[in-house]
């Protein structure tokens, strides 16, 4: 016994402790002298970690990445996904959304632009929505429902501006899309809560306008393209590796990004992704990823002048408030757009409204932030409801949030195409406030343009990246 | 000729100490000097070595050995430009892999007795497998890596068995004492025989039971792929015309089922060929086509069959691997080895597409290239065991041809795509790869004695 408890004393309490800790703190030191990165497994692997070697990396998990994953895995035949070369990642720095632009926008879907291309998106997009069962359903799965409320907008315009209105119209209703026009009487008859005081035109939307919701959408596609077989992990990209060789033309040289570095969150362990095509979708943060690699910055050797257009995309902040007001225009409000720019809609079926307004270039609000500005409400909007709907004159601030426009700082409309240096880098940003609506049409946009080198159903090539470089901007009227 | 294994046994370690700057330097300039000791053994006659009583080398094992040492220096030159990224012990491990490769090949084609021959065999797998499954490209490398492994491994383990119950029969296995062949009369003896072919036709492949081939192709590294449809399908080739000959002709009674499945396996992925979109994938199945003639060359037991097998397989080494090089060459610039994704190459690429043009003409066996010879040869072996066998054959050659025009034509001619706009020009390392394929196909049209 005694000898039992003296052995197990020196030897288990006494040679083997010794032994752990001292081999404890070896493998300690061994981990903190090795530099984490591809090169060396720490030890622990990280199970977020992506792979080596993708075919396309999509930078940006918000809408327009997992609209493009899925239209690129929905173009290719079932038994070819992943085999011919059509491995997708999608990279997102935060997987709960809490600064992206898609869930925090309001969700609302109009055909009432000027440009065509616009117009056509739009209508892609709601037939897409309406058919949302057949494109996004997941065997076995719930059916996808986004909850979309085709109640139209209403674009209200005084005498100055109702001559703009009536080209728009005519540009809509040529395109196939269901808008009308309603003269001031017209307004007053079917919607008697309006105030129609300097109101001259009004152009609504009678089909396929509204809004929907915008988080369930992002879902959808998500799960769709994942049961579709596209990758997606959780890290931030860093950098992107660019390998410059002699091409053709003398004295220039062909660029291509080579390789993704992907960051893991709360660690400095990254992976170096080595990528056929990248896709820029990252929303309001497009910039930063195009200064990686150079696009926006004076090229000291001068060659490739093409480099010193940036991209011209920046985070603004947008307010959206809700407030309840029970005397209010009830069930057949749309979204109602003033000629001021602001806006408001009824949101579901209690009495609650929600507004905004896009502010003045001397106001613009400070990005940094998501903290919202009751006293924009307070002394911009709420007189603006107050004069336009009269029982609007009493309501009481629900609630409000601020979110990001990816605000195209030359013409505020879409940049969807290639870059002139790096062409196996796609863009997909700066939709300033009218992306959510456009989405599966960019998706599906992108995807063609990747996968077959041109645009197939709709022709975007207006929107590519090549007007910063002729300086001729797309100026869109209809902005809001 | 020991020494010619020692060579690699030295490479690799020098691999594995020279500093960063020199890792492929010592590989590709080593790999290239060990070919002058492999120029001992271009005299034909059966040499045992003076430095070791484990290697002969006779007609047969001489082209592949040499295919094997010459494929080394073009592997790591192929693969150069997509490590440049790695870390350097991943470099090393890479560098060291295919030497070591090479090494066991060399081994495996001199070996003298057939349980070294096993041995050498066997550890050929390990560093394909490294290979494919650590810097293979797409996720599925790992399933093509299982699939690789597990076949060869359940093919290989009857060969083991196989050849320990004929080391007990005849009490050596030693190649220069066993022509003769297994002296019995009773049937038996088949199936000592398809236990120990099991492994080579799993190896060459034989049609039923080539599923690993197309994934490992497509998932391997360029120097994988190389080395798999260069010198490892011969492995199976060669041990087949090895172990037939120990068992002598008696053994071989069930020869026409596996003939009748190659003359199926000819016709039928001629027929997969011209369906596939992977421009990889179609180069992998064109090998399992070549390959099966390869089996009924070596399966008729006469000398011309053997000797049509040979000149084929040496062929068939230089051409995969070039068209591999050639289809590597596009995916490093455009990321897709899509057949629709890729047309219209003789426009931007004009002079790579003479090495194209060149590839295809030789895989569909155009006169005077080798290929041509090779068929010729080991088809009139077929004609001679069955008359009948001309209708499979003669199908086979005509969707050959069918398929090589066509992944020409898909690939260089068409309208050229437009989403490429910066795609570097062909540096004259790949065309030195290039060249150093074309040369050695050039030279053996000249060089006769090769067959007869």
């Amino acid at each position: 016994m005694n000898a039992i408890r003296t052995f197990r004393r020196t030897f288990v309490g006494g040679y083997m402790k010794i032994f752990d800790e001292g081999w404890g703190k070896a493998k300690q030191r061994m981990k903190t002298a090795i530099k984490p990165g591809p090169g060396f497994d720490v030890g622990w692997n990280n199970p977020n970690m992506p792979l080596n070697n993708y075919d396309i990396v999509i930078i940006g998990g918000g809408v327009m990445g997992w609209s493009t994953a899925y239209w690129l895995m929905h173009k290719v035949p079932r038994k070819a996904r992943g085999k011919i070369g059509l491995n997708v990642l999608v990279v997102e720095k935060d997987p709960s959304y809490t600064r992206a632009s898609t869930v925090l926008s309001v969700g609302s879907i109009r055909q009432q632009f000027t440009l065509p291309e616009n117009i056509n998106m739009s209508m892609f997009s709601s037939h897409f929505i309406r058919n949302i069962r057949e494109y996004l359903s997941v065997y076995e799965d719930d059916p996808p429902d986004v909850q979309f409320n085709p109640q139209g907008y209403l674009f209200l315009a005084t005498a100055e501006g109702a001559e703009q209105l009536k080209q728009a119209h005519d540009t809509q209703v040529a395109l196939g899309a269901k808008v009308r026009l309603f003269t001031k009487r017209q307004i007053e008859v079917k919607f008697p809560w309006l105030n129609t005081d300097g109101i001259e035109l009004g152009n609504y939307g009678m089909e396929n306008e509204g809004w929907f919701d915008p988080w369930l959408l992002l879902m959808a596609l998500k799960k769709k393209a994942i049961s579709l077989g596209v990758n997606h992990c959780h890290g931030e990209v860093t950098d992107l590796v660019v390998e410059a060789k002699p091409g053709v033309v003398e004295g220039r040289l062909c660029k291509r990004i080579t390789h993704v570095k992907v960051k893991m969150p709360n660690s400095i362990q990254y992976q170096n992704v080595k990528a056929g095509h990248i896709i820029n979708t990252a929303g309001p943060w497009a910039q930063d990823i195009a200064k990686m690699i150079g696009i926006g910055q004076e090229d000291p050797m001068g060659l490739d002048w093409e480099l010193q257009a940036p991209l011209p995309v920046e985070p603004r902040k947008r307010f959206v408030y809700v407030f309840h007001c029970p005397q209010g225009p009830g069930l057949d409000c749309p979204m109602v757009v003033d000629p001021s720019g602001m806006y408001f809609r009824r949101e579901g079926l209690a009495g609650n409204y929600l507004c905004g307004k896009s502010p003045e270039e001397h106001e613009e609000p400070d990005a940094k932030h998501l903290e919202v500005d009751y006293d924009f409400f307070n002394e911009t909007i709420w007189p603006k409801l107050a004069n336009r709907v009269q029982a609007f004159e009493e309501i009481k601030l629900r609630m409000a949030w601020a979110g990001y426009y990816d605000y195209n700082t030359v013409d505020q409309n879409a940049i969807i195409g290639t870059h002139p240096i790096y062409d196996n880098l796609y863009l997909a940003n700066g939709f300033s406030g009218h992306g959510i609506q456009q989405a599966p049409a960019v998706g599906r946009a992108v995807a063609e343009l990747l996968l077959d080198g041109e645009f197939k159903t709709l022709d975007l090539t207006r929107f590519g990246f090549e007007r910063f470089l002729r300086n001729e901007p797309i100026r869109e009227k209809n902005i809001v | 000729m020991n020494h010619l294994v020692l060579g690699y046994v030295g490479l690799v370690i020098g691999v594995i100490v020279t500093k960063k700057s020199m890792v492929w330097r010592v590989g590709q300039v080593g790999s290239v000097l060990l070919m002058l000791p492999a120029t001992v053994l271009v005299n034909m006659n059966m040499t045992i070595s003076n430095v070791s009583y484990m290697m002969t080398s006779d007609f047969v094992s001489l082209g592949l050995t040499v295919l094997s040492i010459w494929l080394l220096p073009l592997m790591l030159l192929a693969s150069q430009q997509h490590m440049v990224s790695e870390s350097l012990i991943y470099q090393r491990v890479f560098v060291g892999c295919q030497v070591f490769l090479t090494g066991a090949l060399v081994l495996a084609f001199m070996a003298s007795d057939l349980l070294l021959f096993y041995i050498a065999f066997e550890s050929t797998l390990l560093p394909t497998l490294m290979l494919i499954t650590r810097w293979g490209a797409q996720k599925e490398r790992y399933q093509a890596g299982t699939y690789f492994m597990f076949f060869t491994l359940v093919g290989s383990l009857p060969l083991l068995i196989c050849l320990i119950g004929q080391y007990q029969m005849v009490g050596s296995l030693a190649l220069d004492l066993s022509y003769e062949g297994v002296f019995q009369l009773s049937y038996l003896v088949n199936f000592w025989w398809v236990g120990c072919i099991l492994a080579f036709l799993v190896k060459l492949p034989l049609y039923g039971v080539h599923l690993w081939l197309p994934k490992a192709h497509v998932e391997a590294p360029i120097a994988g792929s190389m080395v798999l449809a260069g010198v490892l399908l011969k492995l199976g080739g060669y041990g087949m015309m090895r172990v037939s000959l120990m068992w002598g002709a008696t053994a071989m009674l069930s020869s026409e089922v596996f003939l009748a499945l190659a003359l199926w396996g000819i016709v039928v992925m001629g027929g997969i060929c011209l369906r596939q979109t992977d421009l990889k994938s179609l180069i992998a199945y064109s090998s399992v086509g070549h390959m099966a003639l390869v089996v009924g060359g070596v399966l008729t037991g006469v000398a011309w069959g053997y000797n049509g097998a040979m000149v084929l397989m040496i062929a068939h080494g230089l051409v995969s691997s070039c068209l591999f090089c050639l289809a590597n060459l596009w995916y490093e610039r455009s990321s897709t080895r899509n057949l629709s994704g890729s047309r219209g190459l003789i426009m931007i690429f004009p002079l790579i597409s003479l090495g194209w043009f060149l590839m295809s003409l030789m895989n569909m066996a155009l006169p005077p290239a080798i290929n041509l010879f090779g068929e010729l040869v080991a088809m009139v072996a077929l004609y001679n065991w069955s008359p009948y066998s001309i209708v499979y054959m003669s199908l086979g050659a005509v969707l050959t041809a069918a398929y090589s025009l066509y992944l020409f034509g898909m690939s260089q001619w068409g309208n050229t795509m437009k989403n490429y706009k910066n795609l570097y020009t062909i540096t004259s390392r790949e065309y030195l790869l290039t060249t150093l394929h074309l040369v050695p196909a050039i030279y053996l049209i000249f060089y006769l004695g090769l067959m007869f």
